[in-house]
């Protein structure tokens, strides 16, 4: 057992020449460690921060590009929340950015990608115009018929990239993102080709009847937008606040793996938070053509793919602080149309500044996990 | 129908659709070698393609155009840099938000700047001899200058990764961090730069479609071709050589379509712009069915490193 | 003899938690120096901030006697500081001498890459000789063993000049010869001239090999003695302070068999060269018995667990549950309606959720049955209750509340809360996987105490273990698990000798 006893000889590197002695300084290095936790009020007052920022970067670029200082407060708050169309024009807006924000929150809690809104939303746009293309069902049930084939097609081609996920392990970014493109130029197809309002040579479908669109309350189509928005969020936060589903869903999102140990369906989770998402998506696109536009046209859906995403990660995937930053997107988005009308600002600025926004509050969770030590080298 | 001058001018086509895939997933790679998950492709492949032809209005002068906007994309790329290295930001968020900056960033200044739908001039075909007058094939070697050197790009860049001191350092801290930085080789610096180094070339692969391709610029041109070169990636295993294969089978099916037009063939027109990112559906779905196991990802892609975490 | 490496004074703090409190440690040249302690008594920290891998936040350091500040990794190796870690910093797909050129001088070299990667093969192959390895630089990484891949670790170090060894836990890996040619060796070394300093808890390789040992505990330095003029009970008791009574193995005899694992196989996979985790795992575990699996890590224990607990995909083979049938094709919810309780070694990857709430982490073990409200309502009010009535029970410290994340816990208590959770129904089988791992002497033994009861109450309890005294301790009966199969069982009291050769027998 013991080995044979003879002495190695290992050579070594020369021993170390004395280097001259340093002196020592008193350096300032910087060490950085991860935070376990860090008290509620401190972590929005840095949210709080980043959003300043982020509106105050937004502010400049906007007046680089024309917008006299001075007309920024009264375009962005004034004439939008307060002028009583731009309100209107605002709550238009919110009931579908409601609806995509809660999308992209469902999918996000179970940890999946789902990028893949502006698709779901043009087949749940498709579907309700099936249901008046073709004519379908007594006129009573007709809006109902709608919903529930927007809920069927927004759903369905949600179907695709969570099954490719689960079953296969494919990347659910790359497989959203091309049903997208290819739902966008089926779209085109349609209000160009078999779909086209032969009454004109604009690329959408013919107008909806009466009955096929949203009823109207206060004059106008808004309000019961808004309304059947927020009758979706309490089933959201129902979902995920109130059922057992929702525990399911933190620890999907917590940690996977644990929740698989620990006895979560988590494959059923997973689909049944996608489906959601996509069957929102659905209801969105039916908001839209059955609300605002009447028909079915060929870009009602631009950028509710980057709103929901902003709205999800501003929310931190809740839904009822969804609703709140929907409203103020909306807000964004009327506020935007209107630079564009008075200023010629191109709408990519609404973009750019959503994009402004998610960089500076994602920057700024850097300094909720983390602690910045400085380490000093004592002398002597 | 002739069917030799359409096969003759599909193979004459197809380069100029291959090389932005080949050059965009390139650039990914080399960023992702170095672990960090590089999604903002589309983004970034707009602003070369803005820079490009922007330069090319100002300037006149191709090369330089180019030069400018892979160094656009780089400059940009800091910004994403900084997010997923030094703050740590979860890198998908970071590649969304880059990719939504950049859209709107370009579409902003394309307008403000008036430079679009403009046309420019810029690289011509070169014959290269006797060989371009080949039957066939010989519209192959009568391409621009970038698809001649796109070869020679990817055979630097491979030997960079394989056969140099400094493309080991770059895969070890791709591979595992913690080893890297024992070694004593920083593994932010590193990343640093196999972002900004990646992003010049996504950035030259944005400037081709605009400034070679279709010699203008309009406001979200690449039209996903960014996120196609990211599953070109995953298609390819991280290989250069397979992400090459990978970018002249996309360009050959892109080339055909207008050539079946052509023939005769009659195809919705819709449907037939669908294919790209059907086909990259479809490869990511064989992929999927006949993969083994994820030998080839870069061990730590998508982890953000820190020295002193304790689990 | 000279001071090779002095450390005074040094404090370090993660985030709020004092790892070191004005420790202090010394080496001189030409000595093997153990650095002993339990589990979480700083040892570790305190040799990452020598090797520069960490920042005081005080105290001084000096080597051969002149003070230096090290700004990291690099300023260490430029020190002659060496350090193997426990967890090897190794890439895997790259082969021997990739690996070592890359600390290496080489590595910013003249002339090609290749010639100079020629040169440190060369190099590589002269001083394995010399230390009676037998390691090919051209060899890929992940095809070597664990003991192999710590042999290129050793390499990596002395080729980098190191003149100041530290390894980190060398033996927790190794079998006991293994574990016995690498301290030889390393004595060797220190013999050659060189600083060596092992950090370790292991009484047996500090009595044996080290010159002088320094005790700590808590992040204080307790006190540097000659082992070879202590008796083991002082060190014992400079580790551990005052003594912790060991629970009391007891035996009743064993009950009818519960569980029986046959011909248990995963898939070969491409990784490890075809080798199957799993290659025909068959045992049985009865009831009110504790089967401790004893083994070197990296043989399929965690294999084992994992296809136990239900998270292997691809499993062939039967794990028969008396009264139920093959577990294996049930789901994880219906396994801990079965009573199968799981203790995993990853606490943090597989047993808890950091960023959800202690009374979560606790009510998801009981929510699947209805006991938490129907589907569509959660009782959040009753799991709380439960939860607290758990936390006292099981003795969970550093709750203030409920809500707290559970990230934290420290270790022990969150070890405690896995077991409020596991064994909140008195369970008819319980896996207990490591168990003790990164716990302090007292968590540890209320751990033990309470695999024991269980064990009392008739479950059967699989214990596996990479520690074979908590094995020893432990079990009524004790398997040997090498290469994806159980290759020996014994029953206690168990011959250790025999234990270890059935751990390297092929």
């Amino acid at each position: 057992m013991t080995p044979e006893k003879e002495v190695m000889e290992i050579s070594l590197p020369p021993s170390p020449a004395a280097p001259a002695p340093r002196a020592p300084l008193a350096s300032r290095r910087y060490a950085l460690e991860v935070r376990q936790q860090m008290a509620w009020p401190r972590q929005a007052l840095i949210l709080a921060v980043s959003l300043a920022i982020g509106f105050g970067i937004s502010a400049a670029i906007l007046v680089a590009a024309g917008v006299p200082a001075g007309e920024l407060l009264n375009e962005f708050v004034l004439q939008t929340l307060f002028d009583r169309q731009s309100l209107q024009a605002v709550l238009f807006q919110a009931a579908p950015m409601i609806l995509v924000g809660l999308g992209a929150a469902m999918a996000f809690r179970a940890r999946f990608w789902n990028l893949g809104l502006e698709g779901q939303m043009i087949w749940g746009a498709i579907g309700a115009t099936a249901v008046s293309f073709f004519d379908v069902g007594p006129h009573a049930l007709r809006l109902p018929l709608m919903l529930c084939m927007a809920i069927t097609f927004g759903l369905v081609w949600a179907l695709a990239p969570v099954l490719l996920k689960l079953r296969l392990g494919v990347n659910e970014i790359i497989s959203s993102l091309m049903l997208n493109y290819i739902a966008g130029n089926f779209l085109l197809h349609l209000v160009y080709g078999p779909w086209k309002d032969p009454k004109d040579a604009f690329p959408y479908s013919p107008q909806f009847r009466g009955f096929e669109r949203l009823p109207e309350w206060f004059g106008s189509t808004g309000p019961t937008a808004i309304a059947l928005a927020l009758a979706v969020t309490l089933l959201a936060w129902w979902f995920v606040g109130i059922s057992r589903a929702g525990l399911y869903l933190r620890f999907v999102d917590a940690n996977p793996r644990m929740a698989h140990a620990v006895g979560v369906p988590v494959r059923r989770m997973v689909l049944s938070a996608v489906l959601l998402s996509g069957a929102l998506s659905g209801i969105a696109g039916f908001v839209v053509v059955a609300g605002q536009e009447g028909r079915l046209t060929q870009a009602f859906y631009t950028g509710y793919g980057v709103s929901g995403i902003l709205i999800a990660f501003l929310a931190r995937n809740n839904p009822l602080a969804a609703t709140v930053v929907a409203l103020l997107v909306a807000a964004l988005f009327v506020a935007g149309r209107n630079l564009q009308v008075f200023y010629q600002i191109p709408f990519s600025m609404v973009q750019l500044i959503q994009a402004i926004v998610v960089i500076c509050v994602a920057s700024s969770d850097f300094f909720i996990r983390h602690r910045i030590r400085p380490v000093v080298g004592k002398a002597g | 129908m002739d069917v030799f001058a359409i096969a003759s001018n599909w193979l004459g086509n197809a380069p100029d659709f291959a090389v932005p895939y080949a050059l965009a997933a390139l650039g990914l790679i080399l960023t992702e070698r170095s672990g960090v998950l590089a999604l903002g492709a589309e983004g970034l492949m707009l602003v070369g393609a803005l820079v490009g032809i922007g330069a090319q209005l100002s300037f006149g002068d191709p090369s330089l155009s180019l030069l400018l906007a892979m160094l656009a994309a780089s400059l940009v790329s800091v910004l994403f840099a900084v997010m997923v290295i030094l703050l740590r930001v979860n890198q998908v968020i970071a590649g969304l938000a880059l990719v939504f900056f950049c859209q709107g960033l370009t579409g902003l200044l394309g307008t403000l700047l008036g430079w679009t739908n403009r046309a420019v001039e810029s690289f011509a075909a070169i014959p290269l001899g006797p060989l371009a007058t080949l039957p066939l094939v010989g519209r192959l070697f009568a391409q621009n200058l970038v698809v001649y050197l796109t070869l020679p790009i990817f055979i630097a860049v491979v030997w960079y990764l394989t056969r140099t001191s400094a493309g080991l350092r770059l895969r070890a801290v791709g591979e595992n961090p913690q080893a890297a930085d024992a070694a004593g080789i920083s593994v932010t610096a590193w990343r640093f730069a196999a972002v900004l180094a990646g992003a010049a070339l996504v950035g030259l692969a944005g400037a081709y479609i605009s400034l070679v391709s279709t010699k203008l610029w309009i406001a979200g041109m690449t039209g996903g071709r960014g996120w196609i070169a990211v599953g070109l990636v995953i298609f390819a295993r991280w290989s250069p050589w397979k992400a090459l294969a990978g970018a002249v089978l996309f360009g050959c099916i892109e080339a055909l379509i207008p050539q079946l037009a052509a023939a005769g063939v009659q195809l919705p027109q819709y449907f037939v712009l669908m294919t790209p990112y059907a086909v990259t559906l479809a490869v990511m779905v064989w992929v999927a069915l006949t993969r083994r196991g994820r030998d080839d990802e870069p061990g730590a892609l998508g982890q953000p490193y820190l020295r002193e975490e304790r689990k | 003899m000279a001071t090779a490496l002095q450390l005074t004074g040094i404090t370090k703090s993660f985030d709020g938690f004092k790892a070191l409190s004005e420790a202090d440690f010394s080496a001189g040249w030409g000595e093997v120096h153990a650095l002993l302690g339990e589990n979480g008594a700083g040892k570790s920290s305190l040799m990452n901030i020598a090797a520069g891998l960490y920042a005081p936040e005080a105290g001084q350091m000096s080597v051969d006697d002149n003070p230096v500040q090290l700004g990291g990794p690099r300023d260490a190796a430029r020190h002659h500081i060496g350090m193997v870690h426990q967890h090897f910093k190794l890439v895997k797909p790259f082969t021997v001498a990739e690996n070592i050129m890359l600390g290496h001088p080489l590595a910013s070299g003249e002339g090609s890459h290749r010639r100079r990667l020629a040169q440190l093969e060369a190099q590589i192959r002269s001083k394995a000789r010399e230390l009676g390895f037998d390691i090919d630089p051209r060899q890929r990484t992940e095809q070597l063993s664990i003991a192999e891949q710590q042999r290129v670790e050793i390499l990596k170090v002395l080729l980098a000049g190191a003149r100041i060894l530290i390894l980190d836990e060398p033996t927790a890996v190794l079998t006991d010869s293994e574990a016995e040619r690498l301290l030889s060796t390393v004595h060797a070394l220190a013999r050659s001239g060189a600083a060596v300093i092992l950090v370790t808890h292991k009484m047996a390789d500090v009595m044996t090999y080290a010159d002088r040992v320094t005790v700590m505990r808590g992040g204080r330095t307790i006190k540097t003695v000659d082992p070879k003029q202590v008796a083991v009970a002082e060190l014992v008791q400079l580790t551990v302070g005052d003594s912790v009574a060991a629970p009391v193995r007891g035996r009743s005899p064993a009950g009818e068999p519960r569980l029986r694992v046959r011909g248990l196989r995963t898939p070969g996979t491409g990784g490890t060269g075809g080798r199957r985790a799993l290659d025909g795992v068959d045992l049985t575990l009865h009831a009110g018995e504790i089967y401790g699996l004893a083994g070197v890590g990296g043989n399929g224990q965690s294999e084992l667990a994992a296809a136990l607990m239900g998270l292997t995909e691809q499993l062939e083979g039967e794990l028969v549950l008396e009264g139920f049938g093959d577990l294996a094709k049930a789901s994880n919810a219906e396994r801990r309606a079965l009573q199968f309780a799981a203790i995993p070694a990853d606490r943090y990857g597989i047993a808890l959720a950091g960023a959800l709430s202690v009374a979560e982490n606790f009510g998801i073990g009981q929510v699947h049955d209805g006991r938490y409200g129907p589907a569509w309502r959660l009782d959040s009010r009753r799991m709380q209750e439960d939860a607290r009535a758990a936390v006292a029970q099981f003795d969970v410290q550093g709750v203030r509340s409920l809500d707290q994340k559970a990230a934290l816990l420290s270790g022990g208590n969150a070890q405690k809360l896995v077991l409020a959770r596991e064994f909140g129904r008195v369970p008819r089988i319980v896996l207990a996987h490591s168990p003790s791992r990164g716990l302090d002497v007292r968590a540890s033994a209320e751990v033990h105490a309470r695999l024991l009861a269980a064990r009392d109450a008739g479950a059967a309890v699989l214990l596996i273990s990479e520690d074979l005294d908590e094995v020893l301790a432990l079990a009524d009966r004790v398997g040997v698990m090498t290469r994806g199969r159980i290759v020996a069982e014994f029953e206690q009291p168990a011959d250790r000798q025999a234990i270890g050769q059935a751990m390297v027998h092929e």
